[in-house]
């Protein structure tokens, strides 16, 4: 546990990460989308032909596919989109030892306590500056046993059949518009295959921050967890806050063979004025088992719906979900979860608060394919609305084809009770306090499964934000 | 996801379903009608046939569901008022209905029978062919018809519906009357190849009391049969009123079911819906909750067997502070039939303090059904109990074990299971004959199982 010290320093009064960083970077894009940026994209990073075809074929792509109307309001978002920085160099060439990353970029992640943090228990951390990973680096231990821990154009030079054999399978090009965008314009982002049998006993972390203003972020992320293998990786994002939007756009894609076990932990906390729209996607091999933890802190507008797909008997899939919108914000989140093989089982928690004009969405899917006999499921959402001017949804699908299969779904909404909050505070306790802790107990379920920083800082912020919102 | 941007004039307008027939309907009806027809009509030419693309429409596929253009209005002449010539499956379903404060047959969309006791007729209750209530009580029928409750602009189908029907059912309950018995409606369909248009009007005043029950049974059909109604249902302050219909339409027949419910201030309406019939079931129904204390009990119940299809769409609206409103749909699927269930709750901001719940509940019996599931919710209000759930499952194994351990065979702990998991739907509404009913063909359906 850290000592109350430490939780004090966490100090978020405020969005604690609203504070730039003055350098230049060593290149920046023209504004906005176009054959052209995509082009130098590929030059800047040295690319083989095959990418650069598969980016510009991603771009057509992109441009047939029309705007989603479901979701979130993505009305103003290609005033938007025509206004932003797509790719932006912040240096000449990653690092592999801290000392060597310009001061100003390490004075960032030093604020984000990010190599510290390594020292302390991760196995390998990565960190992204605007459209560069910009620092890597793994434990030797790791390296030793075969594990890859790179930044994604480090794969494609340094592994090029590995990555070939496994980049866009997962998610296809085509799968959705913000897809296909991020095919064509994908920068940074991480490599990691762990080779068969190794079990990682400590966290993979990869740190991702957006400090200029009207900047997009394309991360691109793609692991293979080969059979019997074990690890965990986690990301964090952040960005200051600006009085534009800026838009942040991930692909993630997840190979989980047989016998594997991996979990990938998001927290994002982008400042208000991000858009968050991101695709992940993890298939699982028999008996192999994944999970996401996705935490939904930050950002004006949220769509990510993490999905597993269970190709293999046996396989199982968990989403640990949890979303926090504030004034302004809507989260629409959720899961999906594709049952392809027998006797392959999944979850779904997800865990929402809304306060002020907050929204708070949960879209998902759980299909069972025929064939996919003695599969079972249970997706559970609860949601909590703090203010009458807040606001949920819950949207899930539920598709069977299988007879022999048993699913369920449950969803709540309520306020926080008024005899829990009356029972704390005859205990003496004040009321936006008492408030505090429901709030505390009602998203327990998931922070346990937090990383313990992550766990903390959430913890804060719920009683910060609870602060003031009683009357 | 819809593109909504391409709205094609003119779909579904066909050779038989045209504004002239509309004209045709219209004719001998007085102006504010005929121009209700027309506007209704308009709005049917203007609005797109449904599409997969459309969330309410994404799974029941209207292009290969339904041949508008293969149908035309009835033909048949207006049967008979002597029950004697009446089809025996019609008769046989009249026999169970003794028990009532007034009936009405419906013969291939026309009223070929109404009567009411003589003691609630006095008290000014009034259950009438809705084409003579045109005539005979225009103040209600005006005021109420395809307005407040199932406007034209309420989708393709009650547009096509408000320009088209031929008749229907008019049921006015004047305040504090209570109706001790159901009204039972009958209806018959024998035209293969016609689309039948009808409404349902009920308006229950404050304080009164009233069950109706509307069941519709046909033979097979060899060309596809249409069958659209739309059902308006007003519940006046602390009115009580029970709506229930009863689907056993052969196979052949699409039906459709516009229904929805306005409930004031202290109105108790509740709604049964069973579907056991038919190739295509589609069921829309909107619950409002317009008044403090409001509330509506939601029940529906089906089982499906061979190629059958069901889609129910619903949505609960608590609008005002107070309201209540429960949703039990539960489905039992056979062979290679399908079931589709939709249901929303929307607490809109005013409506603190309201209780909303949606169950949807599937057992799947053979390797061919399939069932989907999206109960949604849209919580503005925060101070509201809200929770739905879904399940879609086998049967449940334990349950079938136990009633072996007590010497059934399989089969038999098949039915009983199954019949407990539809009977709790029942139980919550049990209305003489309806129950005795719907139990029966259950069981012959799952004699098929067996």
């Amino acid at each position: 546990m850290p000592s109350n010290d430490t939780i004090q320093d966490l100090n978020l009064d405020e969005y604690k990460y609203d504070f730039v960083t003055e350098s230049e970077p060593v290149f920046r894009a023209q504004k906005g989308l176009s054959e052209e940026v995509v082009r130098q994209i590929s030059a800047h990073k040295d690319e083989p032909a095959w990418m650069l075809e598969f980016r510009l074929n991603a771009l057509k792509v992109y441009e047939s596919k029309p705007m989603p109307k479901w979701g979130g309001d993505l009305d103003d978002l290609e005033n938007v989109l025509d206004e932003i920085y797509f790719y932006v160099r912040p240096q000449d060439q990653m690092e592999s030892s801290w000392d060597d990353v310009p001061d100003k970029i390490k004075d960032t992640f030093e604020k984000l306590g990010i190599p510290e943090a390594e020292r302390e228990v991760l196995a390998g951390v990565g960190a992204q500056y605007e459209s560069e990973m910009v620092y890597h680096s793994l434990r030797e231990e790791w390296s030793k046993q075969g594990v890859i821990f790179d930044s994604i154009e480090d794969g494609l030079k340094n592994h090029p059949e590995l990555f070939r054999e496994h980049f866009g399978t997962i998610i296809p090009t085509g799968d959705n518009k913000f897809s296909a965008m991020n095919g064509a314009v994908w920068s940074g982002g991480s490599f990691v295959y762990i080779p068969k049998g190794v079990s990682l006993d400590t966290p993979l972390q990869a740190y991702f921050r957006v400090n200029q203003e009207r900047m997009g972020q394309f991360e691109r992320t793609l692991i293979i967890v080969d059979e019997g293998a074990q690890a965990h990786y986690i990301e964090g994002c952040t960005a200051p806050v600006y009085s534009t939007e800026s838009f942040h756009s991930g692909v993630i894609e997840i190979i989980v063979k047989d016998n594997a076990r991996f979990r990938y932990t998001t927290i994002q906390n982008w400042s208000n004025n991000m858009y968050n729209l991101v695709t992940q996607r993890a298939v699982v091999g028999a008996g192999g088992n994944m999970e996401w933890l996705d935490g939904n802190l930050g950002s004006k507008l949220t769509m990510k719906y993490p999905s597993c797909y269970l190709m293999g008997e046996g396989a199982h899939g968990e989403i640990l979900s949890i979303a926090y919108s504030g004034d302004g914000q809507h989260q629409d989140t959720g899961g999906k979860v594709v049952h392809a093989a027998p006797h392959t089982t999944s979850s779904i928690v997800s865990k929402s608060i809304s306060k002020g004009t907050g929204r708070s969405t949960y879209r998902g899917l759980l299909k069972v394919h025929k064939g996919a006999h003695h599969a079972r499921s249970n997706v559970e959402c609860d949601a909590l609305l703090i203010d009458d001017t807040s606001r949920t949804d819950t949207y899930p699908y539920i598709e069977i084809e299988e007879n022999d299969a048993n699913v369920g779904h449950e969803a709540s909404v309520s306020k926080i009770g008024e005899e829990q909050l009356f029972y704390l505070k005859s205990r003496g306790i004040a009321e936006d306090e008492a408030m505090a802790m429901i709030v505390r107990g009602f998203i327990e379920p998931i922070a346990k499964e937090l990383p313990l920083e992550y766990a903390v800082e959430l913890n804060r912020l719920i009683e910060l934000e609870m602060e003031g919102s009683v009357g | 996801m819809s593109d909504g941007t391409m709205t094609q004039q003119g779909e579904g307008v066909t050779e038989a379903l045209n504004a002239s027939a509309v004209d045709r309907i219209g004719m001998s009806e007085p102006e504010w009608l005929s121009a209700r027809r027309m506007h209704a009509w308009d709005v049917y030419e203007q609005t797109p046939m449904p599409t997969t693309r459309l969330e309410e429409w994404r799974y029941t596929d209207l292009k290969k569901k339904l041949d508008l253009d293969a149908l035309r209005l009835p033909e048949i002449e207006p049967a008979d008022n002597d029950p004697e010539t009446w089809p025996s499956l019609l008769r046989a379903t009249l026999d169970e209905d003794h028990e009532a404060s007034g009936h009405i047959v419906l013969i291939d969309g026309h009223v070929v029978h109404s009567d009411l006791n003589a003691d609630l007729a006095s008290q000014g209750v009034i259950l009438m062919s809705l084409h003579e209530a045109v005539a005979q009580h225009a103040d209600h029928v005006q005021k109420h018809l395809a307005t407040n409750a199932v406007p034209a602009e309420d989708g393709k189908f009650a547009a096509l519906n408000a320009a088209l029907w031929a008749d229907g059912i008019f049921l006015y309950v004047p305040r504090g009357v209570s109706l001790d018995l159901p009204v039972r409606v009958t209806r018959w369909i024998s035209e293969s190849g016609a689309a039948l248009f009808s409404r349902v009007l009920i308006v229950a005043e404050a304080q009164s009391q009233v069950s109706y029950v509307d069941e519709v049974v046909s033979d097979d059909f060899v060309a596809q049969t249409f069958t659209s109604t739309a059902v308006e249902v007003i519940a006046e302050q602390a009115s009580q009123v029970q709506y229930v219909a009863v689907q056993r339409l052969g196979r052949g027949a699409f039906y459709h079911s516009v229904q929805r419910t306005l409930a004031q201030r202290d109105a108790k309406l509740d709604t049964l819906n069973v579907a056991l019939g038919a190739s295509v079931t589609r069921v829309d129904l909107n619950a409002k909750l317009l008044g403090p204390g409001a509330s509506s009990d939601m029940l529906g119940l089906y089982f499906g067997d061979g190629q059958q299809h069901f889609d129910f769409n619903t949505s609960q609206d608590h609008i005002e502070p107070h309201t209540g409103s429960d949703l039990l749909y539960k489905g039992a699927l056979d062979g290679n039939s399908r079931a589709v269930f939709r249901g929303i709750i929307r607490v809109h901001k005013d409506a603190q303090r309201s209780d909303a719940y949606q169950t949807n509940r599937n057992l799947l019996l053979s390797n061919g059904a399939r069932a989907d599931s999206l109960p949604n919710l849209e919580i503005e209000a925060d101070d509201v109990k809200c929770s739905h759930g879904a399940t879609v499952g086998e049967l449940d194994s334990e349950a079938k074990f136990y009633l072996m351990s007590r010497g059934l065979d399989l089969v038999q702990a098949e039915r009983l299971v199954v019949q407990g998991f539809l009977g709790e739907v029942l139980a919550k509404l049990p209305l003489g004959g309806v129950v005795e009913k719907v139990g029966r063909v259950i069981e012959e359906k799952l004699a098929q199982h067996g």
